[in-house]
């Protein structure tokens, strides 16, 4: 039984990388058709793999599966493998990711059709899943990074998909390179492994950690860090590079630039979920370290509100829902920070789809107005687009928290369990995320009446060749909404509340930190929560947020002008993104051209070239300008120098003698 | 008597006197020529005082030989020096810097 | 203070100074000559250490070809007789230093103390009818031949050597050389003027 889930999971990784050969080097020999034809069919048969694999370790409770496949280097005392571990927390992961990318192979279809890059656009997308896949079932911290490093590259890729367009480029130049600095903290934590517990093994680190935990390491002299701490850190930076957490957020909106497909699948639904299925992952690590747990409360609250925040004054529609992601990533973040990893878990699966349902509608709407993504120039579409109009409504009622609506119940528990956490910095995220709990359903909603209700603001033209997209993009987004309206219920009780719960033994949280066994005293059941809802506080801020959001936008447009004028200071920081990508640009970017400046024209120019290079020519040749005055060329002076060594030579014989 | 030392004595003096020849010379280089026939002399004095006093005449045949070769030698650079006071019509050593680096 | 004494001292002294009036001349003429008195200075010594068939041939070969030789080059190359005072150069003193360290250094080790009278004596006095040419043949022709023969072939060297270097074309023959005349073009000869 377990070999054949090992040569399963093999399949479910190897198809799509199929799939992504076969796409991107004979794409253009066997033609569009055969392309999409040929990728589709392998993620799907990836899924459905998927699905078994799901049933046979979740719901039939098979134990956990790791297999070997490849001894890659034995050096000593290390060794690393290209091994999977199969346990509940990867197989719904596997499941998600799959579904979501079959989900947007065949949105693809239609949304890419009249793009000279189709067969690289499918290649470049079943690759990333590949990676996705990799990284989520890797048995080490070695494969995880080299699924980690796939999925930023391929999300380089995809972002400067159409490298013609200057801003496309700049955008996923960005993101690289905004990676690669939280890589350097998930290398140095890879480094600390490898130094405390001499291998990058999950199960090894992981019964490693209680004994490591009162340990310190120095790192300046004088100052000593607990290694626990120093660790989770390290791995929470490269988690908040890419899960856009504060302040490595900065690419997340620039990501944008990317055609709408992927911004559905990488930044919704799976790239930016890797850092938060990381930390879930090394929960086991996390737990002993209250500071980081603080950190990425902290953290994870102060992006979940300010983004936020932010999304209210966005105009194009596809900046509102990535600083949504960004908001919700917050809030995935407070939960992992106060140790209800399966919360934080159900709301990235819950999230995953009404936010990829989100994306693939507005790109729906942005096809059918060709590529018009300025919300200011919608509106009133409701009539023409029936269909993306209802499946955005759920999943704009998804994501505000409505019950019974999935968001609501992986978000309100998400707020209980900042609510009843004792670390230092939970009341902070509770105020965050509550807070939050108003703004998400004002800017879905403003964004939702902008583009479909009130009067229309397309021109003319436009206007009477608006017509709703064909079947192709429709199927996707009614296979997405279904998830967003039942996953919640369905879901919450098996996996955060049973004992085992849904996640079972992936997840290790210490009975102090346990905050989800409090809420599992109080539960109702999925049905009864639902009816309890409107007694709580969240409920009727979400409301408000809607109805302040009709307000603002269909009733009296006029109102949110006036706001703008009379707060313009804030209005424009809020437009500014709170300056921190003129800091990055000012600073960071400056900064290192003047260092790069200053070094070639000092180190390089001067000393390299000037004193070493040059200078030594230069010293041999004032040594060779002085020598040469021996060569005089008077046979007389050649004479009295032979004369002089010879008396020499005699001198020091003869003395030595006497 | 005259003990070999004397003889040596005198051949280290012709033969100083030889070196300085051609040290000292900047005059001409028929100068340098016969101060090297001092020292040659010299050395042959040398030869001729050791075959005496160790009663073998071998360095009298060496100083032969000695005689023979020098001969030659003084007439190759004579040779020679004719040629370069034909090309450069003079045969002062001040002049001769064409080796100068 | 015996007569061989007398003749050794008086001959050494004439011998040195001649030997410092060679480098000192200010006319290379008389510079050659003071070199030939050198020469048959020593040839006197030689004598002393009955040497008889090398003086003879010193003052016959040396003096009468080579020094020869010497004065026809000085007295054809126009030679310029500069003054005293021009002669020597800056770097005398140190020059001067560096012979008197010389042959103060060779005076050191050939001094009495280690080649005198009483470490290497006298030889005895030979025989009445001691011919010192007879004793130099009966080796030269036997033992040493073949240097001898060598010692040949190189004044042939000499010879060939020094003519090859020295001997010019006349300019002003009349001889005619067929293979030149053969080798002649057109534009050699001859020049279209119009």
């Amino acid at each position: 039984m377990q070999n054949h889930l090992i040569t399963l999971a093999l399949f479910i990784i190897i198809l799509p990388l199929m799939g992504s050969l076969i796409a991107g080097l004979l794409g253009k020999k066997i033609g569009r058709r055969a392309t999409h034809r040929i990728t589709i069919l392998l993620v799907g048969v990836a899924f459905l793999l998927s699905c078994y694999v799901y049933m046979t370790i979740v719901i039939l409770g098979h134990p956990t599966v790791s297999g070997l496949f490849y001894n890659w280097v034995t050096s000593g005392a290390f060794q690393f493998d290209i091994a999977i571990l199969i346990d509940r927390l990867s197989a719904t992961m596997i499941l998600i990711v799959t579904f979501i990318s079959l989900a947007v192979h065949i949105y693809t279809i239609d949304y890419m059709a009249d793009d000279p890059g189709y067969q690289r656009f499918f290649s470049y997308v079943s690759l990333f899943t590949f990676s996705m896949l990799v990284l989520v079932l890797a048995d080490n911290f070695l494969l995880l990074f080299f699924g980690w490093e796939g999925v930023g590259l391929i999300s380089y890729l995809l972002i400067g998909f159409w490298f013609n367009r200057e801003p496309a480029v700049f955008g996923s130049l960005k993101a690289f390179i905004v990676n690669r600095v939280g890589d350097v903290g998930f290398v140095l934590a890879i480094a600390a492994f490898l130094m405390y517990c001499n291998s990058l093994n999950y199960h090894t680190v992981f019964s490693q950690i209680p004994l490591l935990k009162d340990h310190v390491m120095r790192l300046f002299p004088g100052v000593s860090v607990s290694v626990v701490t120093t660790m989770s850190i390290l791995l929470f930076i490269g988690a908040m590079a890419k899960s856009a957490q504060v302040p490595l957020h900065v690419w997340l909106p620039e990501s944008m630039e990317g055609p709408t497909p992927i911004s559905a699948l990488i930044h919704a639904a799976t790239m930016v979920t890797a850092g938060i299925y990381m930390v879930a992952r090394a929960s086991p690590l996390f737990e002993y370290s209250t500071t980081a747990l603080s950190f990425i409360v902290v953290i994870g609250g102060t992006t979940a509100l300010f983004m936020g925040i932010l999304a209210l004054v966005q105009n194009d529609i596809k900046r509102v829902i990535a600083y949504s992601t960004l908001s919700q990533l917050g809030y995935m973040a407070v939960a992992l920070g106060v140790s209800a990893y399966d919360a934080a878990i159900f709301h990235l699966l819950t999230h995953a789809f009404f936010k990829a349902l989100l994306f693939l509608a507005a790109g729906s709407v942005i096809i059918a107005l060709h590529h018009e993504q300025d919300m200011r120039k919608m509106g009133g579409l409701a009539p023409y687009m029936p269909i993306t109009y209802l499946t955005f409504l759920v999943g704009a009622l998804a994501l505000s928290a409505i019950p019974p609506f999935s968001g609501f119940y992986s978000k309100d528990i998400i707020i209980e369990a900042a609510h009843l956490s004792v670390i230092p910095g939970a009341a902070y995220a509770h105020f965050c995320v509550l807070v939050g709990a108003f703004i998400t359903p004002l800017y879905i909603f403003r964004a939702f009446f902008l583009t479909f209700h009130g009067e229309s603001r397309l021109a003319l033209v436009e206007k009477h060749r608006v017509q709703e997209s064909s079947w192709i993009i429709l199927i996707p987004l009614l296979a997405l909404a279904v998830p967003s309206i039942i996953a919640g219920g369905l879901l919450i009780g098996p996996m955060l509340f049973k004992t085992p719960n849904l996640l079972g033994d992936s997840i290790f949280v210490l009975p102090e930190h346990n905050v989800l066994l409090q809420l599992a005293e109080d539960f109702p059941g999925a049905h009864l929560m639902a009816m309890k809802a409107p007694r709580s506080f969240s409920f009727w801020l979400a409301i408000s947020g809607i109805i302040v959001a009709c307000l603002f936008t269909v009733s009296f447009p006029a109102l949110s002008t006036a706001l703008k004028t009379r707060w313009q200071g804030v209005y424009r920081i809020l437009v500014q993104k709170y300056g921190f990508d003129d800091f990055n640009q000012l600073i960071l970017v400056r900064g290192t051209r003047q260092l790069g400046q200053f070094l070639y024209r000092f180190a390089d120019l001067v000393v390299i070239d000037g004193i070493v290079v040059n200078g030594s020519g230069r010293l041999i040749r004032w040594f060779a300008a002085v020598s040469r005055r021996l060569q005089t060329g008077y046979l007389y002076h050649y004479a009295l120098v032979m004369t002089l060594g010879l008396v020499i030579f005699l001198g020091w014989f003869l003395l030595k003698g006497a | 008597m005259i003990s070999l030392s004397n003889f040596l004595m005198l051949a280290a003096l012709l033969f100083g006197i030889g070196l300085a020849g051609i040290v000292v010379n900047r005059k001409n280089i028929i100068t340098v020529l016969m101060s090297v026939e001092l020292m040659l002399l010299a050395v042959n004095t040398n030869f001729i005082a050791f075959s005496h006093f160790l009663k073998n005449n071998t360095g009298e045949i060496f100083v032969f030989f000695i005689l023979t070769v020098a001969a030659a030698e003084a007439a190759i650079g004579l040779a020679i020096m004719v040629v370069l006071f034909r090309r450069s019509h003079t045969i002062e050593v001040d002049k001769l810097d064409t080796l100068k680096g | 203070m015996t007569i061989i004494q007398i003749i050794f001292y008086a001959y050494a002294l004439v011998a040195t100074v001649s030997a410092l009036m060679v480098i000192a001349a200010p006319n290379p003429v008389r510079g050659t000559l003071f070199l030939v008195v050198t020469f048959v200075a020593m040839s006197g010594i030689w004598l002393l250490l009955q040497a008889e068939f090398l003086a003879l041939i010193l003052v016959l070969v040396y003096v009468g070809a080579v020094m020869t030789l010497f004065l026809f080059v000085v007295m054809m190359l126009r030679v310029n007789v500069v003054r005293f005072k021009e002669g020597f150069v800056r770097i005398l003193p140190l020059a001067i230093l560096m012979v008197v360290l010389m042959i103060g250094l060779i005076l050191m080790v050939v001094s009495p103390k280690y080649f005198g009278l009483s470490e290497i004596p006298s030889p005895a006095p030979t025989a009445a009818n001691y011919s010192n040419s007879m004793d130099l043949g009966m080796v030269l022709y036997t033992n040493y031949a073949y240097p001898f023969e060598i010692a040949a072939v190189i004044l042939l060297a000499a010879i060939v050597a020094a003519i090859s270097l020295a001997h010019r074309v006349p300019r002003h023959r009349k001889k005619q050389n067929p293979s030149e005349q053969i080798a002649v073009k057109k534009a050699d000869r001859l020049r279209l003027v119009k």
